[in-house]
């Protein structure tokens, strides 16, 4: 039995967002791009539960003491990829994702985890990665060592799946970085930023992760850090203070806003790729809606000869997700799959021949679902064709 | 719950009770029954098949499209809800005949974004609530569409429907009719106006599969127009004057509530004007004239042009959406119907000296979002949304008595309301007289076993 009387509510924190909801489904389509869909999760779950103004009336069942805590409520709460475009598109500009961050929390202390995220948690505590991969190994990828640890004014951090899955993504952005004039250090020390533990609810566990990340990055005299993984990055600037309850002591930015700058300053230019690429970006949805990061990205494409943007139906502040997000994989995998074939068609049907985001879960997910489809749309990170064509000044 | 998951599919029917009590409450400020069973249809044979077992194990049914009403819709408790959105196909867009044939569940504004890029659009754009709500829903409650000045409600749009009677039977309306040439371009083909039946019926005499509505081109421009007015007098007549004339694709008044930011006055007047380039430069010319007339003074119109082009109501108030509509815990308890435009100078007096007057009012911390007022071809569609604190239950009971007392105020002198459900329904049925008979009476006929949307219209044995 599971003990639905433990600890206070966490949800009493947002409940006024619950009463402020209209119930006017404005979450659930994105009808000015035609018959289209908004939530991953209620194409995947069918019933308004999996959606947000059910999740939202759930959450108000619950306050109100018509519904409790059960193991039903697990791919309810947690079979979302919190892509935020409920929250971007919602009438009464309720954070609903804030809602179902609390949900989790109360389910985290009700042990209602979903078992494969239970188990990717529980070793990330001693691995300090989501892959539960030794921690020596997390920098592997890099061959020279001469920045790291090393005082600077800026730091790169690098994140779980650029360290671990994905290397040779670690590898393209330290090579930007490192043919730019920045003076910047890699942290040996470097551990998972904390979101999954957010993710599961578990915010204690967080709050350690997080705390050690700052120290050493202080330690370090860092001033600015530097993401290429959105979640990471909003890690650090929406939750850390949230959670630790004090200013960041750095600035944030991501490395499309550096590398946007370098090209505005004339510091970067590019040769070009291939001529009369067509290319399509997808808006990984942290970097996008949840950190408001549009125009970096886009200012890059633009600047490179040769190449051509065609915007997918859905982008901006309406791009749909990939379906990667909130480590719905592990228990969900129908979830994901649906989502990135969705979206990949999407893709598809613009007529590009390269699919570019800015985020590792995207890429991956991408590279993923273009092999099961065996197309032959092309799936790069940004930053990866960046290094390809970049001629510093 | 067996047999429903042969009809359609286990993955698209629940019991789990945290997936039923998300399908209980529309807008409105009372939650409805919980349904035993959530069924997502996906075709007009499968809600046939619904039908025919509600009747033989006398289970009620209540047809959720996107419930977006705002006055309590009245699910059931115990019944079986079906949530018709998977049914969101558009059929055909036949420009040739210029009508848009969609299954029920298909989200009014998405057809329109379908049509707007082939440079065509719905002969009506729908009510504030078109991002979000169903076709099926729309014609089945006739909404108050955007441009109702023009175009007039929903429903008049309607060219044909698809429908299943409670017992299960299939019909086509109007020309669609005839089975040997079942084209649906004409509503009034065929002998009476069986689609009528059905809109403005809530769903109580049928379930509404699917829809085909006029289309038209986008015409060529818009031409937008805001006025302020010292007197309610004035600025009605100035509205009565602006229909004679057919100066407005869509006027709307404003004469209570927050006035619009940075203006000054007593009622407000605004102006969207769709036609071409020379009709609408003479239509400008109309109700500019007509306006000044009644000495309405002009304002940037800006706050109207992006209501028109957002569909937000916040900007009849000048009123960006965010500062408007977040962090605002409130429920809207909403009275609206049609009277007669000149009515207004005595109804929204009345209106105001009843809250004035009225000491509950202020000490439950309601308040008075809007009496604003969509006028049709040649009457004035009026919805006052009063406000309470949500998070407040006395408050609540008080908005539920504020909603009767205006209820009464207004039907009982003027109004008739355009949809109603079961929120509205026992303030105004009991006034109809033999066409609430009449009503009953097709109920009775259509729907002997009273399974279908009971209680919304007050329609059933248990009603009488
Ligand atoms: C922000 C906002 C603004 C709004 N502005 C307006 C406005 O300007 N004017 C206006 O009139 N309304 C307005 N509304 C109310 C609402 O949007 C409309 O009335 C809407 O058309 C209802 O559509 P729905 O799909 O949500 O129907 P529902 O609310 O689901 O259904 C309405 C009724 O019809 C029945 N029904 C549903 N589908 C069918 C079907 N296929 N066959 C038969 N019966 C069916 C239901 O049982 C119910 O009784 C607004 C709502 C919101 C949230
Ligand atoms: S965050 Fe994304 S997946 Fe989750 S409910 Fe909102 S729109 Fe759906
Ligand atoms: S858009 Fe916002 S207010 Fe509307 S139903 Fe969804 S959560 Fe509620």
């Amino acid at each position: 039995m599971t003990d639905t009387k433990a600890p206070e509510l966490q949800l009493q924190a947002v409940a006024q967002s619950t009463y402020e909801c209209l119930r006017c489904a404005f979450c659930y389509d994105l009808s000015w791009l035609g018959s289209t869909n908004l939530c991953p999760s209620y194409t995947w779950g069918s019933f308004e539960s999996y959606g947000g103004r059910g999740r939202v009336a759930l959450a108000r069942a619950l306050l109100e003491g018509e519904l409790e805590y059960d193991e039903s409520l697990i791919p309810r709460i947690f079979a979302c990829t919190e892509c935020r475009a409920c929250a971007e598109h919602c009438f009464k500009y309720i954070d609903t994702v804030k809602v179902y961050d609390r949900m989790r929390q109360d389910m985290a202390v009700r042990g209602l985890i979903p078992p494969e995220l239970k188990i990717a948690v529980d070793q990330l505590v001693a691995s300090h990665n989501l892959y539960g991969k030794p921690h020596e190994k997390r920098l592997s990828w890099l061959k020279d060592r001469s920045r790291v640890d090393q005082p600077a004014p800026v730091a790169f951090f690098v994140g779980c799946t650029p360290s671990y899955v994905r290397r040779s993504l670690a590898e393209d952005f330290y090579s930007v970085l490192d043919s730019s004039d920045l003076d910047f250090t890699v942290l040996s020390d470097e551990w998972c930023c904390g979101h999954p533990f957010l993710a599961a609810g578990q915010t204690e566990r967080a709050a350690e992760v997080m705390s050690h990340n700052v120290e050493a990055l202080q330690d370090l005299g860092v001033e600015q850090l530097i993401f290429e993984c959105p979640g990471c990055m909003r890690t650090f600037r929406e939750d850390i203070p949230a959670v630790l309850g004090e200013p960041l002591p750095f600035e944030v930015l991501h490395i499309t806003e550096a590398i946007a700058e370098f090209v505005e300053e004339g510091r970067l230019q590019f040769s070009i790729y291939q001529p009369g690429t067509v290319v399509t970006y997808h808006d990984p949805c942290t970097l996008g809606r949840g950190l408001g990061i549009y125009d970096a990205p886009r200012a890059i494409i633009a600047a490179m000869p040769g190449m051509r943007l065609q915007e997918m139906p859905r982008h901006g502040r309406d791009a749909y997700c990939c379906g990667a997000g909130s480590f719905v994989r592990y228990d969900y995998a129908s979830l994901t799959d649906q989502t990135g074939v969705e979206r990949f068609w999407e893709a598809a049907a613009t007529g590009a021949q390269l699919l570019l985001t800015s985020c590792p879960a995207c890429v991956t997910q991408f590279q993923n679902v273009r092999a099961a489809l065996d197309s032959p749309l092309q799936v790069m990170d940004l930053i990866s064709l960046v290094k390809q064509v970049a001629r510093w000044k | 719950m067996e047999r429903l998951q042969e009809i359609c599919g286990p993955e698209h029917v629940t019991n789990v009770y945290a997936d039923r009590i998300c399908y209980r409450r529309d807008c409105g400020p009372t939650p409805g029954g919980i349904p035993d069973i959530v069924v997502r249809p996906q075709s007009t044979a499968e809600i046939t098949q619904i039908f025919r077992l509600a009747n033989e194990v006398r289970k009620p049914v209540f047809l959720w499209g996107r419930a977006t009403t705002f006055v309590d819709h009245g699910v059931q408790e115990g019944c079986i809800l079906l949530a018709l959105d998977l049914m969101n196909r558009i059929l055909k867009i036949d420009l040739e005949n210029q009508v848009v044939t969609t299954e029920a569940g298909a989200i009014w504004h998405a057809v329109d974004s379908e049509l707007n890029k082939l440079g065509w659009e719905i002969a009506v754009p729908g009510g504030g609530g078109m991002f979000s709500c169903t076709i099926g829903g729309t014609v089945a409650y006739n909404a108050v569409p955007h441009g109702i000045t023009e175009y007039g409600v929903t429903g008049r749009h309607v060219v044909a429907l698809e429908a299943v009677l409670p017992d299960g039977t299939v019909v086509r309306t109007g020309s669609a009719a005839n089975r040997d040439a079942p084209l649906p371009i004409e509503r009034g083909a065929n002998g009476p106006d069986l689609a009528g039946l059905f809109i403005g019926a809530c769903g109580t005499l049928g379930a509404i599969t699917e829809v085909t509505l006029r289309i038209n081109r986008i015409p060529e421009t818009e031409r937008f127009l805001f006025y302020a007015f010292d007197t309610v007098d004035q600025c009605v007549d100035a509205a009565a004057a602006v229909q004679r004339q057919n100066g407005a694709t869509f006027l709307i008044g404003l004469f209570g509530g927050p006035p619009p930011a940075n203006v000054s006055g007593k009622a407000f007047l605004h102006m969207i004007i769709r036609d071409g380039q020379t009709r609408a430069a003479e239509r400008v010319r109309t109700c500019q004239s007509v306006c000044e007339s009644y000495f309405g003074r002009p304002q940037d119109p800006e706050g109207t042009k992006r209501y028109w082009l957002g569909h937000m109501y916040s900007w009849l108030r000048n009123t960006p959406p965010n500062a408007y509509y977040g962090s605002r815990p409130y429920y809207c308890p909403e009275v609206a119907g049609f009277l007669p435009t000149l009515a207004l100078k005595q109804a929204i007096p009345a209106l105001h000296e009843y809250v004035r007057t009225n000491a509950e009012f202020a000490r439950a911390g309601m308040r008075v979002k809007g009496m604003d007022v969509y006028f049709s071809p040649n009457a004035a569609f009026l919805w006052v949304d009063t406000l309470y604190p949500e998070m407040s239950p006395e408050a609540k009971q008080v908005g539920l008595r504020v909603r009767a007392e205006i209820a009464e105020l207004l039907f009982g002198r003027w109004m008739s309301p355009g949809g109603i459900v079961s929120g509205i329904a026992p303030y105004i049925m009991p006034r109809l007289g033999s066409a609430y008979d009449l009503m009953k009476t097709l109920k009775r006929a259509l729907d002997p076993n009273n399974i279908l949307n009971p209680g919304v219209l007050l329609l059933g044995k248990d009603q009488e």
